[in-house]
């Protein structure tokens, strides 16, 4: 016993055990359904399939399009309140911004039931715009997710420097375009990590708002019901690469930051 | 134990050459172990008890908790006390005297039940749809019945005693590789599938063809099924339409046997053209839904649905709650006959005759008379068992839907009625019979009732062979809606199940083209970016 010293390392050990049970064991499961096919044999074919394919390839595109028409609906809502409740002279700050995310403690399904019935009633029939109520109840869902972030990095953000910009002579919009949203960058690509991958894979909203077309998720789903487990986990393999990509992307982004920040 | 669990689960299965079921085995005994060393172990082998692992579908059996009392004619007495499935294990031990511990689950679709045995979860009984046991079969994954189960001599034999002779010449006229599935297969539920509809809002005559989905009078209010199978044949249903209601064609002598072909067609261009009529209706349909289309119809957003027959009585029964009538119809031109039944696995049962004989036995529980009117009451759908012997199916029917007369006090009343029935002597064994026409049914005013009442006489071939007599012996007095209502969904008329077919067990490449199909009717095709018609 005296040789045991409980240090930092081990404090990782219970988080670790479950990392490689639930995370790292299904990943590798599959990843080997999708680089294998029917007969088990290694094989590329799904991958290049998915990239070939009009239609996987149009439900990628029309994924895409949700996703970024919902992270930038979100952002553009969401920066504003963010603001206001980060640097506002308000006394109950944190009660306000419990407000805004209170609705992320009742589970969605039921928030989007409502939401479908208002719907309903403003345009008569869910059923004749199904792209723009995606778009409504998917930035409705995650509109918190967007704002915390938001909220978090702009109270950090020292506000000496934006009256030290006011003292120089800088109008708001030169302020807000050379000091608060570059220092709110970080604070702004985690919101997107919480909302865009999200809104690609959420077909639980879509089938809510019965829209009839297929994204990621429910064309994985698809796949997997009508028991092409090769097929439907390639698309997850890809899918697992985007996350990959733009989490590259994102550190790149926030190294540069840094280093900037140093330089001041 | 854990070792002999991860013998049974990598060892103990049929050998198979091909890597990948080898891998998957591996990996999920794997995640086996690991589960079940998180659960702990299980201690009922331990006590004796024979375990039987039974998967069903959702909310498909009685469990229970009723707050009323099915009172039949004869004084019999109904009523689910405890779940049947508590009930089953008190009656297999006083039957039998061993102990039988039921481990129930449930699924959601046959795919979700397919997947779940193809990863390693093991059942000893499970109940899927008509497709579903024939692929199992085909892949061999299924145990006969023994030859004692269809003895209807037997005391506890209440499935070989009690299954509608109707339902049974269905099972046996279905054949995978050879092997008929009615020596592996016992019925459940059977029904049909058609569209509810809500008869202020749409006609009966609209709502009665497959093409009403592409119809642009009722323009995004009408939803249908998120199936592949229930879509694509309603989709061959309107393809052929002209020539599946051509008189040459209906009138010819083996009309169901040449239906049945036509609504299995799976080639290249049946499937193609029925690509083209889905997509056309994916932008005419309100949606394509998993389980929203009963309130739907309820709270009035759409005026019709496609449904199972026992759904459909479901939705019929909430709508009434709330003051909405509803009907049910099945297209004209020909609908899709589904069952589910229990099947024994291979791999659950391992050859163990206890386990055999409790399967066999649970099946034989929910076959009794009683049991099945248990169930059917808790979930609206209809058993395959009419009874045999014993009249009590008749009795429920009558206890649900038969019109308010005081039939036992005024038996010269029937008597006309029956005379009535008597005056219109169809031949319901005619092949020659308009389909969706109504001709067994015959109206009579009810002078003393005040109550216009109607006689419902198309069913007597559900409970016997020769059809003759039986549809008078069975015929129901009830009132004029209950026609296009849940007595009409939960048993209809001969004349519409002569136009019903089975939906087969497509072959591998069949099932690939049509989901392909179905995957390009839901996907949005990137061509249209480029490409401006």
């Amino acid at each position: 016993m005296k040789n045991f010293h409980l240090d930092r390392r081990q404090l990782s050990v219970p988080y670790l055990i479950y990392l490689v049970l639930f995370v790292v064991m299904p990943l590798l499961v599959v990843l080997y359904y999708g680089f294998t096919d029917d007969d088990g044999n290694i094989s590329f074919t799904n991958f290049i399939v998915f990239f070939t394919n009009s239609k996987t390839m149009g439900t990628l595109v029309y994924s895409l399009a949700i996703a970024v028409i919902v992270t930038v609906i979100c952002l553009l809502l969401a920066y504003p309140v963010a603001y206001i409740l980060a640097k506002g002279k308000y006394a109950r700050k944190h009660s306000f911004l419990m407000i805004f995310v209170l609705p992320m403690w009742i589970n969605f399904t039921l928030r989007i039931t409502a939401l479908k019935e208002i719907l309903t009633m403003l345009e008569g029939n869910l059923a004749y715009h199904p792209f723009l109520n995606t778009v409504i109840c998917m930035v409705y869902d995650f509109l918190p997710f967007m704002i915390m972030p938001l909220f978090n990095a702009l109270t950090k953000l020292d506000s000496s420097i934006i009256e030290a910009g006011y003292d120089l002579g800088a109008t708001f919009p030169q302020v807000l375009k050379s000091i608060i949203l570059p220092l709110t960058v970080p604070g702004i690509i985690s919101g997107i990590t919480m909302v865009f991958l999200p809104a690609m894979t959420n077909y639980v909203v879509l089938d809510m708002v019965y829209n009839s077309t297929y994204i990621m998720g429910s064309l994985i789903g698809s796949y997997f019901s009508s028991y092409d487990w090769n097929n439907g986990s390639i698309i997850s393999a890809i899918l697992l690469m985007f996350i990959g990509f733009f989490a590259i992307f994102t550190e790149r982004i926030l190294n540069r930051g840094e280093k900037e920040e140093q330089r001041i | 134990m854990i070792r002999e669990r991860l013998e049974n689960i990598c060892f103990n299965k049929h050998r198979s050459a091909r890597v990948a079921t080898a891998a998957r085995k591996v990996i999920f005994a794997s995640c086996t172990v690991v589960s079940f060393m998180l659960t702990g172990c299980n201690s009922d082998e331990a006590s004796g008890a024979v375990v039987l692992r039974v998967s069903n579908w959702e909310e498909y059996i009685d469990e229970g908790d009723w707050d009323e009392t099915i009172e039949l004619e004869d004084g019999t007495e109904i009523c689910g006390e405890n779940s049947i499935i508590t009930d089953f294990e008190n009656w297999y031990y006083e039957t039998y005297g061993k102990k039988v511990k039921v481990e129930y689950s449930t699924f959601g679709t046959n795919e979700e039940l397919y997947n779940q045995i193809t990863i390693g979860d093991v059942y000893d009984l499970v109940c899927p749809s008509d497709y579903m046991m024939e692929k199992l079969l085909r892949e061999g994954k299924l145990v006969p019945y023994s030859e004692s189960f269809f003895d209807a001599s037997g005391d506890n034999n209440y499935y070989a005693k009690g299954v509608s002779p109707y339902i049974d010449s269905v099972f046996k006229g279905l054949s995978v590789n050879g092997e008929d599935l009615s020596g592996y297969a016992a019925g459940y539920m059977w029904g049909t599938m058609g569209v509810v509809y809500n008869p202020e809002e749409i006609s009966k005559e609209d709502a009665s063809h497959w093409d009403v989905i592409l119809n642009k009078d009722y323009y995004r209010r009408i939803t249908v099924k998120d199936s592949v199978r229930d879509t694509y044949f309603a989709a061959l249903g309107i393809e052929y339409y002209d020539e599946i209601t051509a008189d040459d064609f209906k009138n010819s002598p083996d009309y169901r046997q040449k239906l049945s072909k036509v609504l299995n067609r799976t080639d290249e261009a049946s499937v193609k053209r029925a690509e083209d009529i889905l997509s056309k209706a994916k932008d005419n349909v309100y949606s394509f839904e998993t389980d929203s289309g009963k309130a739907d119809m309820v709270t009035g957003k759409v005026v019709a649905n496609i449904q199972w027959s026992g759904d459909a009585v479901y939705t019929l029964d909430q709508a009434e709650e709330d003051g909405v009538e509803l009907c049910y119809v099945m297209p004209e031109e020909g609908t899709n006959l589904w069952f589910d039944g229990w099947v024994m696995l291979k791999e659950g049962l391992e050859q163990d005759p206890d386990k055999q004989q409790a399967a066999e036995a649970f099946v034989n529980y929910m076959s009794r008379p009683d049991n099945a009117i248990r169930n059917m009451y808790y979930i609206g759908y209809t058993s395959v068992i009419s009874g045999g012997e014993s009249d009590l199916i008749y009795q429920y029917i009558n206890y649900c839907y038969a019109a308010d007369t005081d039939e036992a006090e005024e038996p010269e009343d029937i008597e006309g009625i029956e005379a009535a029935a008597d005056g219109h002597p169809d031949d319901t064994d005619d092949e020659d019979t308009e389909p969706g026409s109504d001709e067994t049914l015959s109206e009579e005013e009810n002078g003393n009732a005040g109550e216009e009442t109607v006689v419902y006489s198309g069913i007597g071939y559900f409970f016997e062979a020769d059809t003759d007599e039986a549809d008078e012996k069975y015929s129901v007095i009830t009132t004029p809606d209950q026609l296009e209502r849940q007595l009409y969904a939960q048993y209809p008329s001969k004349s519409i199940v002569d136009h019903a077919v089975v939906m087969e067990c497509f072959d591998e490449e069949a099932n690939e083209r049509i989901n392909r199909a179905w995957t390009n009717v839901r996907c949005f095709d990137i061509n249209k970016l480029f490409v401006w018609k």
